[in-house]
């Protein structure tokens, strides 16, 4: 008894990052597309 | 360790972007030759002249080859050096082939100057007593502006010349 009341409490302690891995994913492809753009601008000239 | 089902995601993600910058970057440097400009050549910053690039005969463009040409240039406060033509008038205007290889050499005699051939690639630091270099392809036609680019003095936006790059 005492055990399942623990792993309740842990599945509901566990972080919800679903945000973090949205913004970390636009600011991964935000990155990707300056360099991208910077380095197309090297070979093209 | 435990980490997070989107954790391992977003590493993964972050790791092979850093890899593929990596290997874009190293493939430049150690195949297609792009290094810093000046790679530790020196000059005796008091006597440019006893560098055989820098003899005034020598400055400005030289053919060498099919193709292949190398412009040398003395830059001091405010004026770029790049030879005299036939009526001994200084060169203000270099016309170069279109897709000529071309090896930039300049040298300072005072200051840092910068030395861009405005809409290239060719933009370097030209630092007393080293001497810049600089090859690529002229692939663009066009007219293009060589500007110093580092702050040199009172008459530093004076300082300028003009490159041709015609068909």
């Amino acid at each position: 008894m005492r055990i399942q009341e623990d792993k309740k409490a842990s599945e509901k302690d566990k972080p919800d990052l679903k945000g973090t891995f949205v913004s970390v994913m636009l600011l991964g492809v935000f990155i990707i597309i300056t360099w991208v753009g910077a380095f197309a601008l090297f070979i093209s000239r | 360790m435990h980490l997070h089902k989107y954790e391992k995601i977003w590493l993964t993600f972050g790791i092979g972007s850093l890899v593929v910058f990596l290997f874009v970057v190293g493939y430049g440097a150690f195949w297609q030759g792009t290094h810093p400009q000046s790679h530790g050549v020196t000059i005796d910053p008091n006597n440019i002249e006893s560098n055989e690039a820098f003899k005034p005969e020598n400055l400005g463009l030289t053919k060498v080859d099919e193709n292949e040409y190398i412009v040398n240039i003395t830059a001091s406060a405010f004026y770029y050096d790049l030879g005299k033509d036939e009526e001994g008038k200084s060169v203000r205007t270099i016309r170069i082939p279109k897709g000529s290889k071309v090896l930039w050499q300049a040298a300072t005699k005072d200051v840092v100057h910068g030395f861009q051939v405005a809409g290239t690639n060719v933009n370097m630091m030209v630092e007393p007593g080293y001497v810049s270099s600089l090859e690529t392809v002229m692939d663009n036609p066009g007219t293009y502006t060589i500007v110093c680019n580092e702050y040199c003095g009172i008459g530093h936006h004076m300082m300028y010349a003009t490159v041709e790059v015609y068909e």
